[in-house]
């Protein structure tokens, strides 16, 4: 074990662990291990040390994502070294909140450059801001990508919402999150998505994140979504792809999760050129809101 | 050192029109259901030799193109004119613009000709959407792609035990941008909506293209600009007694997305159906006319290729010519109302509505172009008077290949005279020329 500093958790430990974990055995573990439900976070850090991004596994994440094969590791591709690492920590028993049935809300990136294919990287994952939802509970899951010289090259702050969850005692004293993002699009949609049916297995295979919502209709049901949605990174990641050549390497791109994406369905993507970056929508047919999303380059 | 030749022509020289041949345009998967792009593309090429007399002869080069090509097909021309009556030493090569293509292939022969590279050459495209290119499902292709790699027996079967019953369905190439997953008529639908372009002017426009295709068979204005094939000796898309009055009971198709509130305007009549066929042009030096003893039909003046910013940017997908003919203009000093034929590509009757309604906005040429005075409007009985695609029908590669000698053609029976031939292309592009006589 060792400890290293980290301008979000200064003080937790660090764990080091020898590999990623595997994901289906986590929500295996985390549906049918009972939960002592701890009322604070884990006063804990995790970290992989020496990951290597492959780049067929990079290739097989394009195809399903519609980034270009080859070009740089797509902005959103990180997110797939540290999932594992956030439901390592969200599967524990001590964990505040079931991950079961836990819906993304939001999802920040600040990319610094992007990540090389093969480049020894240190991914480092906590818990922060565990707090009251007007109909549940929410926890931000922080992750930092390092290069070898320990610089910060990437992070991400994703948050979770359980519907239902009793907000844990302290829950109100958490620091209050950045104002969503707001853009602003025209009334015409650029382009129209057809959403495939399958696309909850697809990047289900590319992700490792077998969450049920996203691959079996009726767990998705139990969970309280209308069938199978498809996940909202697949949405983020799209719409990053979309805008493939109109941003530099070095950027945040802030995204807010709404109504879920069913799969299949069709959606309308709007997008504007703004000031320092594009903001970006993705609607409904019938006007809900899916996915709010602004890019702010520098 | 070798002198240059005497007889050498002051260079660059303007590349002559001397004459076409196409086959009738067929409704998909209707007369020429069983043909290729290569069987129409040789059939339209043995009628050019035919009409010239040009048997076993070497022309400079033949270059075309298809939109639907299947892989097997990647040296379409040069099959095509393997088996044709041109000589075997005809050297070809294919080009590929969406909509655009046989008029960029035109432009391509006229400039080699203007530099002297060539002295004579045959610009063509050919498309059919019958015998269209079928691929199988990208999960199918994977899967045989990685058994393809494999490189032992127990690797192969490996990677077909990924096979899955889904993946048997095939995809068939549809008329969608792969960027924005519309089809070309709904973004259609977006632009016509966006400048208010009504049903009874798209109504109008359709209809006189129909009246006019007809007067020009009656008056037989193809005779020389065209070979019968497969029984066909019109194009079957024609319907001679069409009326806006017939045309206003049509059911309308492709509802704008964005505009919840606006009417869909767009008919079947209104925009052009899929189509088969080929075109062929043939393009000469006048001395290699002269030597011939064959006429110059017109002259390529110059040409100018657009392209917009359909994806983010707030441009419509068929909206390239607009920016293309006003750089066309300028470059040669002209205005929008010097020229005596406006031969424009009739993707959908609201495309070229909505290009002419832009060129008469102070505000789009303001904004868009930087002009201080808009392009105005131009005298439409000048506009598609043989009839265009809507008509004809849209074989999409074979399109500019049959509008420049119809426009040649025009200026020859006229006697002197100007022309704006006007196409514009999937993907966001556009190609606009220039011709006189």
């Amino acid at each position: 074990m060792t400890a290293q500093p980290s301008p979000a958790a200064p003080h937790a430990p660090v764990e080091t662990l020898d590999s990623p974990p595997t994901l289906g055995v986590l929500y295996g573990r985390a549906l049918l291990t009972a939960r002592s439900g701890g009322s604070a976070l884990p006063d804990r850090r995790l970290e992989l040390v020496n990951v290597r991004i492959d780049g067929s596994l990079v290739a097989d994440y394009d195809h399903v994502c519609g980034f270009s094969v080859g070009g740089d590791v797509p902005p959103t591709y990180p997110h797939m070294l540290a999932f594992p690492l956030q439901m390592r920590l969200m599967t524990d028993r001590e964990f505040p909140l079931p991950a079961p049935g836990m819906v993304h809300l939001r999802n920040i990136i600040a990319q610094v450059r992007p990540p090389v294919v093969g480049e020894p990287l240190r991914v480092t994952v906590h818990a922060d801001r565990l707090a009251a939802h007007p109909k549940g509970a929410q926890v931000d899951l922080v992750t930092t990508v390092a290069d070898e010289d320990g610089t910060t090259i990437w992070d991400s702050r994703s948050t979770y919402f359980v519907r239902g969850a009793p907000a844990p005692a302290g829950a109100d004293d958490a620091p209050a999150a950045p104002p969503e993002p707001d853009p602003h699009v025209g009334r015409l949609p650029h382009a129209i998505w057809t959403v495939p049916g399958d696309i909850g297995r697809r990047y289900a295979a590319v992700s490792g994140d077998v969450n049920p919502i996203h691959v079996n209709g009726l767990a998705a049901k139990a969970f309280g979504m209308p069938g199978t949605i498809a996940h909202g990174m697949w949405t983020k990641a799209r719409a990053l792809a979309a805008l493939a050549g109109r941003y530099g390497p070095a950027f945040t791109v802030d995204v807010v999760f709404k109504a879920p994406v069913r799969a299949p369905s069709k959606a309308y993507f709007h997008t504007a050129a703004v000031d320092g970056g594009w903001d970006a929508k993705l609607v409904s047919p019938k006007g809900r809101d899916h996915l709010l999303l602004t890019l702010r380059e520098g | 050192m070798p002198s240059a030749p005497s007889s050498r022509p002051s260079l660059p020289r303007r590349a002559a029109i001397v004459g076409a041949n196409r086959i009738p345009f067929a409704r998909s998967n209707g007369a020429y259901a069983r043909a290729s792009n290569q069987d129409m593309l040789t059939a339209a090429l043995d009628g050019l030799v035919a009409r010239f007399g040009m048997a076993g002869e070497q022309v400079g080069e033949v270059v075309s193109g298809a939109v639907l090509k299947k892989s097997s097909d990647f040296n379409l021309t040069r099959e095509a004119v393997l088996g044709s009556r041109l000589a075997a030493s005809t050297p070809t090569y294919d080009v590929q613009q969406a909509c655009g293509t046989s008029l960029q292939t035109t432009l391509l022969i006229a400039n080699k000709i203007a530099l002297g590279q060539i002295e004579s050459g045959v610009a063509a495209g050919v498309d059919t959407t019958s015998d269209a290119p079928i691929e199988v499902n990208e999960g199918l292709r994977s899967v045989l792609l990685a058994a393809n790699r494999a490189k032992s027996t127990a690797g192969i079967v490996k990677a077909l035990a990924g096979l899955r019953p889904g993946q048997i369905v095939p995809e068939i190439p549809a008329n969608r941008e792969p960027r924005t997953g519309m089809s070309m008529g709904e973004h259609a639908a977006q632009t016509a909506a966006a400048w208010g372009i009504t049903r009874q002017a798209q109504d109008e426009i359709a209809a006189a293209s129909h009246q006019h295709l007809a007067q020009a068979y009656d008056r037989g204005f193809f005779d020389d600009l065209m070979t019968p094939y497969l029984g066909l000796t019109k194009d079957n898309n024609l319907r001679p007694d069409s009326t806006v009055e017939g045309l206003a009971k049509l059911k309308p198709v492709f509802k704008p997305a964005g505009y919840p509130d606006t009417e869909a305007t767009m008919t079947a009549a209104n925009s052009t159906p899929l189509t088969d066929g080929a075109a062929t042009v043939l393009l000469a030096s006048d001395e290699w006319a002269a030597e011939r003893g064959l006429p110059v039909l017109a002259h390529f003046v110059d040409a100018e290729t657009a392209a917009v910013d359909y994806v983010h940017g707030d441009e419509g997908l068929l909206m390239a010519p607009a920016y293309a003919v006003p750089r066309l203009l300028e470059r040669n000093g002209l205005t929008l109302q010097d020229f005596d034929f406006y031969e424009f590509h009739e993707a959908f009757a609201s495309t070229i509505l909505a290009t002419f309604a832009a060129w008469e906005d102070p505000i789009f040429c303001k904004e868009k172009l930087g002009y201080d005075e808009p392009l105005g409007s131009f005298d439409r009985s000048k506009l598609n008077v043989v009839g265009s695609s809507l008509a004809t029908g849209h074989p999409f590669a074979a399109t500019g290949a049959r509008i420049v000698p119809t426009l040649a053609k025009l200026l020859h029976e006229k006697g002197s005279g100007r022309g704006l031939i006007s196409i514009c292309a999937a993907g966001g592009q556009g190609v606009v020329a220039i011709l006189e006589a």
